[in-house]
């Protein structure tokens, strides 16, 4: 079982929205991070086949995923970051009719909407009206919707956004348990989403794999230590400038910063544990600012 | 699958709005026809408000006293009876008089009037300016026109054969039975069919556009019969829609008209309204005529919006199209008749059967000639299943050229 991307690209006009990607996936959870615009909605699109490389070969062992077409997409399981379903069908025709183009027998149809819907906590809610149902709810069904065929390669781009964080949490854990005998591709900018259950990353920038591997190597490769200090309020515009930050938690006597530095940034820093989420502000820099990173 | 994508269709609420807007302008529709029926009673009084839904049935009643072979005597006893009342009034004739007698027999005066003049005239004076020995020749006159009529319609030898051809069609004498419920129904019908037409272009192209309004296609595309099957039932649903939804307004107005006004005269030939149309077809035959018309129009509209929604992804543009070809193309028709025969094979021509039985336009390929209506029809008809694979290679690559969106 693997997937391969040869020399992938995609063009729009002049601009590279995936620029030349090589790389290979088997089963497991692959976290694909990075800002909005790093192409990452394009390479999934590209890996579900809703659109094709500008330049380029994505196969699916050895044969190219286009070629194979039917027998492919009978493989996959997708919810798109702008799930958009129709809205006056209820909850169980959506899921029927989605089953239908998937090829799936009605009998067995009714049978795993009955179990995902359980599973995404909708049961309740299976006759009412797609259009009446809450943003989180739509992104639960956008769930159970990708898994109706049992899918060998599961693709979720951007699956938790618009869950609370208690739907956040299950949904994680439901990764979890599915990532066996499958591949599952997780694309999120919500770096915890990724941390806990990815066990490889890759982080996409500007149309490239900047870096790929497991968090930990990802982690390890980092030059810079992360370092806790508490600042006066006023100086902390003083460190915004000079080091990049990755939080700032009022406390009593100031404001703690969590600051990546090769060096000590001040006498009384202590060195503190360094996560995804520091790796992630240290290679995206400012562009993963507060619009685009949630933690 | 299928099922699923006609719950999608029936489900929407735009579709919702447009069936019961549909139902609605059948059941006026209806009732408009059964109003516009006129009844002249014998003491001379019309019928009005409820009452005047009985017209039909009451007026049919008294024209069937003429019911059967329509003799050259039968014509001639009609006429001589309307000169001599038209005499003893000296004017307009009483409405006493129309309601008893006159009425009775006013179809046979039309018909008669018709054969002697094919320009449009005041029947009255026509008809009092008939001899006797005219209207027992009625029939040798009728043949005699029929032969000028083929001279004068064709451009062409063949034409000319074709037309006797046709009128040779014609059973003399004609057989008589009131068929004033068949005739309105037809104008009332043929603005249906146009209104038909057009809502189901409308909800067609909506079928094509859900994905992309919706945001749905990317589920969609990457599910396994996205490209091949689920793309192949959303023609098969616009299909069987349009189907669905012009033969149930169709039969539900027809219902409604015909059980109001009732239904006698289907089988009078459709020269009694017009003796020199090249199509001899009975008064039911030429109601069938615009409702397949109608039906073809419906076909091509939908596929015409589903093509189109199919290649822009937004139903914006298509959905102006049936409006263009049914209605907008019917007076551009109109002003350029003159100039290029081509318009008497565009779109308007289904919709608009009621005028095209009475204009003798005739397309001749080597020795073959074919009248205007079944060209169209045939034409209209490939070009909707022609585009169904269009709309289906147009629909299921979206997204698979490499270059762009």
């Amino acid at each position: 079982m693997e997937l391969g991307f040869k020399n992938v690209s995609k063009n729009y006009g002049e601009i590279f929205a995936v620029d030349d990607i090589t790389y290979s996936m088997e089963t497991g959870v692959y976290g694909l991070l990075g800002v909005n615009g790093a192409g990452k909605t394009t390479l999934m699109k590209m890996l579900c086949t809703v659109t094709r490389p500008t330049a380029g070969q994505i196969t699916w062992n050895g044969e190219d995923i286009f070629r194979l077409g039917e027998s492919y997409r009978d493989l996959l399981g997708y919810l798109p970051q702008d799930f958009g379903y129709y809205p006056s069908l209820s909850v169980s025709d959506y899921m029927m009719y989605i089953a239908s183009i998937k090829g799936i027998r009605p009998g067995l149809a009714k049978k795993r909407m009955k179990e995902l819907l359980e599973m995404v906590g909708l049961s309740k809610y299976q006759n009412r009206k797609m259009k009446a149902l809450s943003g989180g709810m739509a992104r639960r069904v956008g769930i159970a919707q990708a898994m109706l065929n049992n899918p060998k390669i599961l693709v979720l781009d951007e699956p938790t956004a618009g869950l609370d964080p208690s739907e956040r949490i299950r949904f994680r854990n439901l990764i979890s348990g599915l990532a066996e005998e499958r591949l599952v591709l997780l694309s999120t900018h919500i770096v915890s989403d990724v941390e806990f259950i990815a066990e490889q990353i890759l982080l996409m920038k500007d149309g490239k794999f900047y870096y790929t591997g497991t968090s930990e190597g990802l982690i390890a490769s980092m030059e810079e230590d992360v370092w806790l200090l508490t600042v006066p309020r006023q100086k902390v515009n003083q460190y915004l400038q000079k080091y990049p930050v990755g939080n700032v938690k009022h406390v009593p006597d100031g404001a703690e910063l969590r600051i990546l530095s090769k060096t000590p940034p001040a006498k009384n820093a202590v060195r503190a544990d360094t996560t995804l989420e520091d790796a992630f502000l240290l290679y995206f820099g400012q562009k993963a600012g507060d619009e685009n990173v949630e933690v | 699958m299928l099922k699923y994508e006609l719950k999608k269709f029936f489900a929407k609420t735009a579709n919702r709005v447009i069936l019961t807007a549909l139902i609605l302008i059948a059941v006026v529709y209806s009732l408009l026809a059964a109003e516009s029926m006129s009844y002249t009673d014998t003491d001379g009084s019309h019928l009005s408000g409820i009452g005047k839904m009985t017209a039909g049935r009451r007026l049919a009643a008294d024209k069937n006293r003429q019911k059967g072979e329509l003799t050259a005597e039968k014509i001639s006893g009609a006429v001589k009876s309307y000169q001599e009342l038209k005499q003893q009034c000296q004017g307009e004739l009483p409405d006493t008089e129309f309601g008893k007698t006159v009425q009775s027999y006013w179809d046979i005066l039309n018909f008669t009037a018709n054969v002697y003049t094919v320009e449009p005239a005041f029947l009255p004076d026509v008809i009092t300016q008939l001899t006797e020995e005219d209207t027992e020749h009625i029939y040798d006159i009728y043949a005699a026109n029929m032969d000028k009529m083929a001279e004068e319609y064709a451009e062409t030898p063949a034409q000319e054969a074709f037309i006797k051809k046709q009128y040779e069609k014609v059973n003399i004498p004609l057989d008589y039975e009131a068929y004033d419920s068949w005739e309105t129904m037809g104008m009332y019908i043929q603005t249906y069919v146009i209104i038909l037409a057009v809502a189901i272009g409308f909800m067609a192209a909506g079928i094509f556009d859900e994905e992309f309004r919706n945001h749905a296609e990317q589920v969609f595309f990457a599910a396994k019969y996205g490209r091949s099957k689920a793309a192949r039932n959303k023609i098969a649903a616009g299909i069987i829609t349009a189907s669905i939804v012009y033969w149930a307004g169709i039969g539900l107005m027809s219902f409604i008209s015909f059980g109001i006004i009732g239904a006698s005269g289907f089988h009078t030939p459709y020269q009694l309204s017009d003796p020199y149309s090249i199509y001899v077809m009975t008064q039911g035959q030429y109601y069938l005529l615009i409702v397949l018309c109608g039906y073809i129009a419906s076909l091509l509209s939908a596929s015409v919006t589903m093509l189109v929604t199919a290649k822009m992804r937004t139903a914006k543009v298509a959905v102006c199209l049936p409006f263009f070809m049914f209605c907008v193309m019917l007076f551009i028709a109109r002003s350029l008749s003159e100039v290029t025969r081509i318009v008497y094979y565009t779109t308007d021509v289904l919709t608009n059967v009621i005028q095209a039985v009475k204009v003798p336009i005739l397309f001749q390929a080597g020795d073959v000639v074919i009248p205007q209506l079944p060209l169209v029809m045939a034409l209209y008809f490939a070009v909707s299943v022609i585009l169904l694979p269009f709309i289906y290679r147009s629909y299921s690559r979206y997204g698979l050229a490499k270059s762009g969106k």
